[in-house]
């Protein structure tokens, strides 16, 4: 190979390793992008008239007197699009029964979706359930039912080889030559002083509890659970972290017992964070019974015992990145070998000990695998600080999967997942970069 | 610097020469060495910064072709930092610039279309710390000359052993080629790296402390390898042993604190040092 | 201390204590020791407890089914009468993932962890490093939905094209140094300098009209590949590769930095490009450092829970043809995750053990990697160090 190819060849090596680096900052931009951006929707958005009156009414919040101006004039506007259904129905019951059959399918059709763009009719029955109880209370959502109201979705199978394609059919074009064509427009150019969006930052999404499985309110219980289940587990295994790693560092004599406790931090490191959620179950419920079943207790001592590795091995390293010196001299002023470790040692260590411990946090709080069969449920309340040795809790991480798979209505609240993971992803990272920031003003500090 | 205390001991009185000092051996025609010959390495105001930091500071000299020169100094005074920036091993540094002009064979070494790799094939060096990779003895001298591209296996046979033999390690590892060269003792390993140097057939030899690491017996033999390709290559070596630069060098370099104080003929430099700080410095009276 | 021993003894000199004070001193120290040497312990503790725990409830699955079903069905339908109990499509389902991934993250880590150490300036790394380890903190179940809401409706309506255009950004500039490099090497032993870049030049015209034509076709045969559903095999085995990639970087990182410099500049000082000297040299050299980062890598795609569970469509059967990566998968982890719910109110029958079964499945894997790659890590430190 002549001297060109070689260096041809080493560029493109150099790209090569610089693209890759360049596609793992991309996946980051690609994973955290939209959640950052579709998440804060879940506290900024155009809020209408409904979700004002859902705050209202659910935490007496807002401003009554203007609420109750806005509600007369949404209603003004609306009682138009009311009449025309009411015509509607008037002229149906005058059409013969076959034409009645035609329109009866369609119209309820009709009816459903200005439901559920507006909520219930004043003056009717007021629904179970809290979410038939309002209308659409995000702009965005309102203008997708809107969509709905106008348009039917139907399925082209013309093409037997290929998967069926969805298309839009007019609604308004079934109706051609009744009274109800003329709702169709109306509602469509109305919408806005039906609802009345505005800009709103709804905070409360953070610390209100949900209302209907989170199809309102916010996610405070979550993020409460979250936070218990990380710090208890850190109350369990940050001091035998630390304890175990003085062990290593300072007693330990080179020998076969060593090496075994050292393989097993490494085996404990790499199992599987599935298999901790079966021995937490298998171990902390149903043999210790630490409690009768799901408790934010057995969640956190199962968290533990999987961050554990982490802090020892990252205490371990800041207890032998003290320098060599302080400890010859703390020994050599007379103190013992314990005081040496507990005055000096330890506190010289402390800031990379803390390192790890916040790193270890983060991963607490994001894991969802050893929770769910030990603490984590999909709906409930805060509990109090008193209810966790015995009482489940919901987790952010373990609700995000719930919500995201298993909710009935899982692609309507889309928003309130995305503002899920933005918390959690928030939460994981500032802790992460918190550790980043301590570890780099160490490296200064160690380099003077 | 155990070896400088010797050097205390070996201090020319002044006036006196060889006489006085029994422990060094300069061989009298390396006295008739001095002037003429032909520049190969030449420095004009060349500087070398590590980030702000002038580590070597606007040196001025002349390298004469096939020569050997010593370059000799306290640590820290910028010896292995001139050696390794006349093959650009110092790009590998961060933040490692020049200033200055270097000319190896009339051409400038950091000159824009100057290639550092064409560049350390003509300069090659040996290191402080007996570096051979992880692979055969074979492969370790045949690596420089695959990568130059020979193939060819009995080519690539008899420049190995044509190597070893330069390098004076031929009869001791001609029957285990394919042994892992990390098994040889300290010394061979070194001997190994000046073989696996002169593979690549370079005009100059730099030598960064190559016996620091070394016994005094594989001391020895290094330098009866220097003593034998002298004539044949260009070398330069960084000591800080001032006998080992009596011994083997025609010429010898003191740097200090980045400054090149003298360059001078060896026996001179080392009987009448011309300048009071080299005379301190080879008199021990700091190190 | 030394004055307390003036104070006690009152007679003796300024160090030595009384018999009785320094055994006790001796005693209060080694019951210390003790004390810490038991936390310590309970790591270790902890293992045998999963093991134990885990086993204890996997055996009576065993006893009850014995293992021939378990390892070589693929029926897997617990909820029928009888329940058949067929893991095989589960564990292969696990494999293909898992291998799917590292088929993306082992490579791509591996150059990157090269790039780290080798190529980045010092000051780019400070800002790299960050990135990868921000990667490695996202919460599993954040990559889940990810896959789930995002990456796959997206394969699901335009997996075509995307595999078209993944295609032709990979390919083309491989293809391209493949051209040239290729048209070069074959000409090497014409020595008449005239001739040889004539022939160079009409090899490299005929190599590149095969390349375009290559890349022209086969992507469109892959525009026209439709994505039945987008959480399938290949959604699961990217996002895994992106959970794989920090500790395959970090970890061959460490692997490359513990080759050292003497062994880079030894390379470099004989005329080497970087390259080479990396390939040559230093991967070889790290090479078994670098096998037990793929090897961490690896298992911690296998161990994952949320991404597979929420996005492989969890489809208990063999993908036909076997390397199918477009077809939903069902893994151990999942099927874990998933069944636990409705074998809970069950506890002792068939059905709850066999999760368990699965758990000490996944447990063994594990162990068993984890000890090679530490043994590899040793080995390769002893070779460093010149034993």
């Amino acid at each position: 190979m002549n001297l060109g190819t070689r260096k041809l060849l080493d560029r493109s090596f150099t790209a090569l390793g610089i693209g890759s680096i360049v596609i793992m900052g991309m996946m980051l931009l690609v994973v955290l992008v939209p959640i950052v951006f579709n998440g804060v929707t879940a506290n900024v958005f155009r809020g209408t008239v409904e979700h004002r009156k859902l705050l209202y009414n659910e935490f007496r919040r807002g401003d009554k007197a203007e609420l109750q101006r806005e509600i007369v004039e949404s209603d003004a506007v609306r009682s138009k699009a009311y009449a025309m259904l009411d015509q509607f129905e008037v002229e149906m019951s005058s059409m013969d029964e076959a034409k009645q059959a035609e329109y009866q399918d369609k119209y309820r059709q009709v009816k459903e979706s200005l439901k559920a763009l507006l909520g219930p009719r004043p003056g009717g029955d007021i629904p179970e359930l809290t979410r038939y109880k309002y209308g659409q209370t995000r702009w965005s959502k309102a203008e997708e039912k809107l969509h709905e109201l106008l348009y039917e979705k139907q399925w082209d199978y013309s093409n037997p080889d290929a998967e069926a394609k969805e298309y839009f059919v007019s609604r308004s074009a079934g109706f051609q030559g009744t009274s109800l064509v003329k709702l169709f427009p109306y509602v469509e150019e109305n919408l806005d002083r039906m609802l009345l969006p505005e800009w709103t930052i709804y905070w409360g999404f953070i610390t209100d509890s949900s209302i209907d499985s989170h199809i309102f309110g916010g996610i405070w219980p979550e993020i409460q659970g979250t936070i218990f289940l990380a710090i208890g587990a850190m109350l369990f295994a940050f001091p035998l972290g630390v304890i175990a790693a003085v062990y290593f560092t300072e007693y330990a004599r080179e020998g076969f017992f060593n090496s075994l406790l050292r393989s097993a931090n490494s085996t404990l490191a790499g199992v599987p964070s599935i298999v901790f959620g079966l021995f937490g179950l298998a171990f902390f419920i149903n043999t210790l019974k630490v409690s009768e079943s799901k408790s934010v207790l057995a969640g956190s001592l199962t968290l533990a015992i999987m961050i554990l590795p982490t802090i020892i091995r990252s205490a371990e390293e800041a207890i032998l990145a003290v320098p060599k010196t302080y400890r010859e001299a703390s020994l050599g002023l007379g103190s013992t070998k314990w005081n040496t470790i507990v005055t000096v040692i330890l506190p010289a260590a402390l800031p990379g000990i803390l390192t790890g411990g916040v790193i270890s946090l983060g991963r607490a709080a994001g894991e969802t695998a050893p929770i769910i069969f030990t603490a984590a449920v999909s709906v409930g309340s805060a509990i109090g600080l008193a209810d966790v040795f015995n009482s489940p809790t919901p987790a952010l991480s373990w609700n995000i999967y719930n919500l995201a798979s298993e909710h009935e209505a899982a692609s309507e609240i889309r928003h309130v997942q995305y503002g899920m993971v933005l918390a959690l992803v928030t939460i994981v990272l500032l802790l992460n970069m918190s550790a980043i920031i301590l570890r780099a003003r160490i490296s200064k500090k160690l380099k003077g | 610097m155990e070896l400088t205390a010797e050097a205390i001991e070996m201090k020319p009185d002044t006036g006196s020469t060889q006489k006085s000092v029994p422990d060094i051996y300069l061989p009298p025609e390396r006295n008739k060495v001095a002037d003429g010959g032909v520049p190969h390495v030449s420095a004009k105001n060349f500087s070398i910064y590590y980030g702000e930091f002038e580590a070597v500071k606007k040196v001025n000299a002349d390298i004469l072709s096939k020569y050997v020169t010593a370059i000799i100094g306290p640590s820290g005074c910028g010896k292995s930092t001139f050696l390794r920036s006349i093959n650009r091993m110092n790009d590998l540094i961060p933040n490692c610039h020049t200033t200055g002009a270097l000319m190896f064979d009339g051409e400038d070494v950091y000159g824009r279309f100057t290639d550092e790799v064409l560049l350390r094939k003509k300069i090659g060096m040996v290191f402080q710390k007996p570096n051979p990779f992880p692979k055969s003895i074979f492969d370790n001298i045949a690596y420089g000359p695959r990568l130059h591209g020979i193939r060819d296996k009995k080519t690539l046979e008899g420049i190995v052993e044509k190597s070893l033999r330069k390098a004076a390690l031929w009869d001791e590892v001609s029957d285990r080629l394919d042994k892992n060269a990390l098994g040889l003792s300290g010394g061979q390993q070194q001997r190994l790296c000046v073989a696996r140097t002169l593979a690549v057939e370079p005009e100059i030899l730099l030598l960064d402390e190559p016996t620091s690491a070394l016994d005094p017996k594989a001391t020895a033999k290094i330098e009866d390898l220097i003593q034998e390709l002298r004539g044949s290559y260009t070398i330069m070596i960084v000591t800080h042993n001032m006998q080992q630069a009596s011994r083997v060098s025609d010429y010898t370099m003191f740097f200090y604190e980045g400054i090149l104080v003298e360059h001078a003929p060896t026996a001179q430099l080392f009987t009448k040092p011309k300048d009071k700080m080299t005379e301190d410095y080879i008199t021990g009276r700091f190190s | 201390m030394n004055e307390e021993g003036n104070a006690t003894a009152g007679r003796s000199s300024a160090f030595v204590v009384s018999a009785r004070k320094r055994k006790l001193q001796k005693i209060t120290k080694s019951a210390g020791e003790s004390l810490l040497f038991l936390v310590a312990a309970i790591v270790a503790i902890i293992v045998l407890f999963i093991f134990y725990f885990v086993a204890r409830d996997a055996i009576p699955f065993f006893q009850i089914r014995g293992f021939s079903e378990f390892f070589t069905s693929s029926e897997w339908y617990p909820a029928d009468d009888p329940p058949r109990f067929g893991a095989l499509a589960i564990i292969y389902g696990s494999l293909m993932v898992t291998a799917g991934s590292a088929l993306i993250a082992v490579p791509m880590g591996i150059i990157a962890a090269i790039c780290l150490s080798d190529v980045l300036p010092f000051s780019m790394r400070q800002y790299v490093k960050p990135v990868i380890e921000m990667l490695a903190a996202i919460p599993s179940v954040a990559f889940g939905f990810f896959a789930l809401v995002i990456l796959a409706p997206l394969l699901q309506s335009f997996g075509g094209p995307i595999l078209m255009w993944t295609w032709w950004l990979i390919a083309t500039p491989f293809l391209l140094l493949a051209v040239i490099v290729s048209s070069e090497l074959l000409v090497m032993s014409i020595s008449d300098d005239v001739r040889r870049q004539q022939v160079q030049r009409i090899l490299a015209s005929a190599f590149g009209i095969v390349a375009i034509l290559l890349l022209f076709f086969v992507g469109r045969g892959l525009q026209k590949i439709e994505i039945l559903t987008g959480t399938n095999a290949l959604n699961v085995s990217i996002i895994l590769s992106f959970m794989a990639l920090p500790t395959i970087v970090s970890v061959s990182e460490d692997a490359l930095q513990a080759v050292g410099r003497d062994m880079r500049e030894g390379s470099y000082a004989l005329g080497a490009t970087r390259a080479e000297t990396i390939i040559k040299i230093i991967l070889p050299a790290a090479s078994s450092g670098i096998l037990a980062a793929v090897i961490l890598g690896i298992m911690r795609a296998l161990g994952e829970t949320m991404v597979v569970w929420m996005a492989s469509g969890n489809s208990s059967h063999i993908p036909d043809p076997w390397f199918n990566y477009l077809e939903s998968v069902r893994t151990l982890t999942a099927t874990i995750a998933g069944d636990m719910g409705e074998a809970d109110q069950v506890t002792g029958s068939a059905r709850f053990h066999v999760l368990f079964a699965m758990g000490l499945l996944l447990l063994v894997i594990s162990f068993i990697s984890n000890f090679i790659s530490e043994r590899i890590v040793v080995r390769q430190r002893k070779i460093l160090s010149g034993q």
